[in-house]
């Protein structure tokens, strides 16, 4: 894994060499041309961009000739000089002399001294002549180095995920080709699957990882940020970044952004208290506010957190209850963390009052939607006085998921795993009724069930209420998790765990929410892939 | 067909894709028209009105099939799609949409003078005239050209029905 300071250099590298190679290009269009306007503008412009890039970089030689250069081009624009005479060959080796330069950065090499070169440049500006001396020598080396072609390519993103697009047909054809192969038992054709496969795969996780970025590179926007909210908000805050170099996909860094811009401004804004406010409760008067970044199995962890005041989870009840999204009993028997779990409600955080009471909630419910549409979690820990901590579950790659696949009415369906709690079968004693809503507790808690069947087929009102006689034999029953809430869907059978890759749904069903995209399967089956946080809101809404 | 050069500058031929819906025969623009193949294995897509059959697998491309018999009311009791039907891939403006036919659509070349504007006794036989570009009469046959860009806009197969608007979040706000 590469360092940020590694990653910078290359690019730089990059974007060095291709300005040198235009720079080539521009001089020898003036020397044919010596009046060529564009050129000319352009040879100002290249010199402009290196020298800025050059010294952000700390490669202040580069960036010193760069500037010396720019003055002559601009000197040669404004018509005060003219591309002619001695002025040609200095030229000519400053822009050879900067390419030399950038490669000596790209092998770690010491730069080529250039004094005499900056002190040809300042006679040129004053008017004078220049010192030029043979290098008879050096003419077979320079024209061997010019040919060189940068290391890195840029690509656009559009391109990658084609390219994604294709290795997940790829890998659902080699499950197809593998299952054949096994079913015909030819040797030598369950050999080439076999083989296919693991190039399948390969090139799979290559695609991925030509994806992936450090999360640094959304991370260092926000010391910026930090600094101008904070004195906004007249906060003193230490921003800590830990975990730049952890991997994600560069898709999922550019959906996460505006969410983690909301969560760092929420923080500052509300979370951490005023100076004097916490040094009247004890605590130091700079705020600490803390990014990282961490894997965790095949996930990526962001945590936005800080020292602040923490999340009353009195006044949420309180609120939660007034916004009508809870009834007052049964408030009062929720646990903190399924209080805390009404911030991410969108009716919750539209209420002004409320921000100022609790400290938090501002769009939280924008920041969920956007967690959710990647297949992530959003968990929030807050302990009163002390702080809060949001943590974002992201997967590392949008294409392959781990689902559970189970059928229904005959048809194959898959659950993302990321949104699944656990599998279970139980007996019609184990259930009870309570208000219309079938129940059955699992680990000390109460858990609604319904029929998978019933909640996708039922029309659109309300679900008739359940009735224990309905229940007959053993039932099959999934549980899932959206928004610490649980949730069991009786389904005909279990499948089997498998890696799927999702296909976003085709238009014009993608206005249908419960269903996050389809998957192929390797019989060439179309299975649908279940959205939980849809399904979830859809029990609510319909739930007798 | 008469095939002089004068007809040819002013009166254009085009190439339909015939099928029959019920008892009529209908027609697209080839154009239109990405691929016939026999009706893949369908999905059952919950909470879509009824004529959309589901979703099939095209060649990689996953796309919604409808059945227009179904969306126009034109089956006859009795008839159902027989167990092998076609599919015609159909481009719509972003995406690739399949309808079901029960017979393989064959392809017909006629002038374009021949399509006549829609009468309005069509209103009567439940296809809106607006999906109709003109009727196009063959000797003995009579075909509907119908404008398969405003059949398929996505508010015409996902809300024309009613019954649609169902999954959670449209109306959670009340909830």
């Amino acid at each position: 894994m590469k360092s940020r300071e590694q990653e910078y250099r290359e690019i730089f590298m990059a974007e060095a060499l291709e300005y040198y190679n235009a720079m080539s290009r521009h001089i020898s269009e003036l020397e044919r041309n010596p009046t060529d306007e564009p050129s000319l503008n352009e040879l100002f412009r290249l010199m402009h961009n290196l020298k800025s890039n050059s010294r952000a970089m700390g490669y202040n030689s580069i960036g010193e000739l760069a500037h010396h250069m720019e003055t002559i081009f601009g000197l040669i624009r404004s018509k005060e000089k003219t591309f002619t005479g001695s002025v040609v060959p200095v030229l000519f080796t400053g822009i050879d002399t900067i390419g030399e330069m950038i490669r000596a950065v790209g092998a770690n090499e010491d730069m080529p001294t250039v004094e005499r070169l900056l002190d040809n440049l300042d006679r040129l500006v004053r008017g004078e002549e220049p010192i030029l001396e043979e290098e008879e020598d050096d003419t077979d080396e320079d024209a061997n180095r010019k040919l060189e072609l940068s290391d890195l390519v840029y690509i656009q993103i559009k391109k990658l995920d084609h390219l994604m697009n294709l290795v997940g047909e790829l890998i659902i054809d080699r499950d197809r080709v593998l299952t054949l192969s096994q079913e015909i038992g030819n040797p030598a054709l369950l050999m080439a699957a076999t083989h296919l496969s693991r190039i399948a795969d390969e090139l799979q996780y290559s695609v991925m990882d030509a994806r992936l970025v450090g999360v640094g590179s959304l991370f260092s926007k926000f010391p910026r940020v930090v600094r101008d909210v904070a004195t906004a908000e007249k906060k003193d805050v230490e921003l800590t970044m830990v975990g730049e170099d952890i991997q994600i996909d560069r898709n999922i860094l550019q959906i996460i952004t505006d969410s983690l811009l909301h969560l760092v401004r929420n923080a500052i804004g509300h979370g951490l208290e005023t100076p004097q406010e916490r040094v009247a409760a004890g605590k130091p008067a700079q705020g600490h506010l803390t990014l990282s970044a961490q894997t965790e199995r095949d996930d990526v962890l962001i945590q936005v957190q800080d020292d602040g005041r923490g999340i009353d989870v009195e006044s949420v009840r309180r609120k939660a209850v007034e916004r009508g999204l809870v009834a007052a009993n049964v408030a009062a028997t929720l646990d903190a963390d399924a209080v805390r779990a009404f911030l991410f409600e969108p009716g919750f955080s539209m209420a002004k009052e409320v921000t100022e009471i609790s400290g938090r909630g501002v769009g939280l419910d924008v920041v969920k939607l956007a967690i959710d549409s990647l297949g992530g979690q959003l968990r929030v820990e807050s302990v009163l006085g002390q702080g809060t901590t949001f943590t974002l579950v992201l997967p590392t790659s949008i294409a392959v998921k781990g689902a559970l696949l189970f059928q229904l009415d005959q048809r194959n369906y898959a659950i993302p795993l990321m949104h699944t709690d656990s599998v279970v079968s139980l007996q019609p004693e184990n259930f009870n009724v309570v208000g219309g809503v079938l129940l059955t507790r699992l680990q000390d808690e109460n858990v609604p069930v319904v029929s998978l069947r019933r909640l996708l087929h039922n029309g659109d009102g309300p679900l008739p209420p359940a009735v224990k006689a309905e229940v007959e034999g053993r039932q099959d029953i999934i549980i899932v998790k959206y928004n610490n809430r649980r949730l069991g869907l009786i389904v005909d059978r279990f499948l089997r765990q498998q890696d799927i890759v999702v296909k976003p749904m085709s238009k014009p069903l993608d206005t249908i929410d419960l269903f996050g995209g389809v998957t192929l399967l390797g019989s060439g089956q179309v299975c649908l892939v279940l959205d939980v946080p849809a399904l979830t809101r859809l029990f609510l809404a319909k739930r007798p | 067909m008469p095939d002089s050069e004068k007809s040819v500058k002013q009166d254009p031929i085009i190439q339909l894709i015939v099928f029959r819906l019920g008892e009529e025969e209908y027609g697209i623009r080839i154009e239109q028209v990405k691929e016939v193949t026999i009706t893949p294995e369908i999905a059952r897509m919950p909470k879509t009105p009824p004529f959309v059959k589901g979703i099939a697998n095209l060649r990689g491309d996953i796309i919604a099939v409808i059945d227009l018999e179904e969306r126009f009311r034109l089956r006859s009791a009795g008839q159902e799609m027989p167990a092998v039907s076609y599919t015609m891939a159909i481009e719509a403006k972003e995406y690739t949409i399949g309808i079901m036919v029960r017979e393989v659509p064959q392809p017909l070349s006629i002038q374009q003078s021949i399509i006549e504007k829609a009468p309005e006794f069509i209103q009567d036989i439940n296809i809106h005239d607006k999906y109709i570009e003109g009727i196009a009469k063959i000797e003995d046959r009579i075909i509907v050209v119908l404008d398969m860009l405003k059949l398929l806009t996505p508010s015409e197969i996902m809300q024309l029905q009613p019954k649609t608007e169902s999954s959670g979040s449209g109306s959670r706000t009340t909830a």
